[in-house]
């Protein structure tokens, strides 16, 4: 089970997932967001939204949203275009935390590495109401 | 060739629907009760299911690599603020203007508005001239 992310501290780092873009999965994805732009390009890029998508997803095996969580803020900087059966990992970090008015506010430092370095970086913030347990 | 200050980007308009939104949720893995279980999304603030946001972006990422394309995969940047939910039913458009171009970057203001032009998600994206 992992920790409630509302429990984790400034500075807390959440431990790599690694993971594949899949052909398989990348189709289901561009399906999923109607992504029609994407395939003009070339036929094994993947839509940048799709790295993110995984750093998310990442984000959320490693940490447990608690009820009630809302995301009202992203960043994002695609690094460089990814293609079909990369490998990646993909990493996150407690930017800040901060208390106001019984809700917590948290920025996740998200980073999605492949073969070279970094692919994509960015920044999201979640706000949630503090309840027991919370630091 | 990169558009011109004062270019108003082809906007995406899609029709967001329960069975979209699970799609995503599976897709991304985010299986959060608030998207994708209406008895529980009911009891929150929200009073029913609302789409992610990162759906909503990949509506306004759709829109980017249409008008830039290699350029906004390699390069570009988004900085956005979540106002508004999108719920199932609701007509989203991803829209954008350029309104700058500056230290060799396009910047574009973005939004996500409903039927009702309310404003979802809003902000900035950046893409390499």
């Amino acid at each position: 089970m992992p920790p409630r992310l509302d429990t984790l501290a400034k500075g807390h780092e959440l431990p790599p997932s690694a993971f594949e873009l899949t052909p398989e999965w990348v189709s289901e994805y561009v399906a999923a967001v109607e992504d029609e732009a994407i395939g003009p390009l070339g036929a094994d890029l993947v839509p940048p939204m799709a790295v993110a998508a995984l750093a998310v997803r990442a984000l959320l095996e490693r940490a447990a949203l608690p009820a009630g969580a809302v995301h009202i803020g992203q960043e994002i900087e695609f690094r460089r275009a990814v293609r079909a059966g990369e490998k990646l990992t993909a990493s996150a970090r407690i930017l800040s935390r901060g208390e106001r008015q019984g809700w917590l506010l948290m920025g996740i430092e998200l980073r999605v590495d492949g073969e070279g370095g970094p692919v994509m970086e960015g920044r999201a913030t979640l706000t949630m109401p503090v309840t027991e347990g919370s630091p | 060739m990169t558009p011109g200050v004062g270019t108003e980007l082809a906007p995406v308009v899609v029709a967001v629907t329960q069975e979209k939104i699970d799609r995503y949720a599976a897709a991304g893995g985010d299986g959060n009760p608030l998207h994708t279980d209406p008895e529980f999304a009911a009891r929150t603030q929200f009073g029913g299911t609302i789409a992610h946001g990162m759906l909503l972006l990949a509506y306004l990422s759709r829109m980017l690599t249409a008008a830039f394309g290699g350029a906004w995969l390699s390069g570009g940047r988004l900085k956005v603020r979540f106002r508004a939910p999108a719920r199932p039913g609701d007509t989203v458009s991803a829209v954008g203007q350029v309104v700058r171009a500056e230290g060799g970057r396009t910047v574009c203001a973005v939004e996500c508005r409903n039927q009702a032009g309310e404003t979802l998600v809003s902000g900035e994206a950046e893409v390499p001239a």
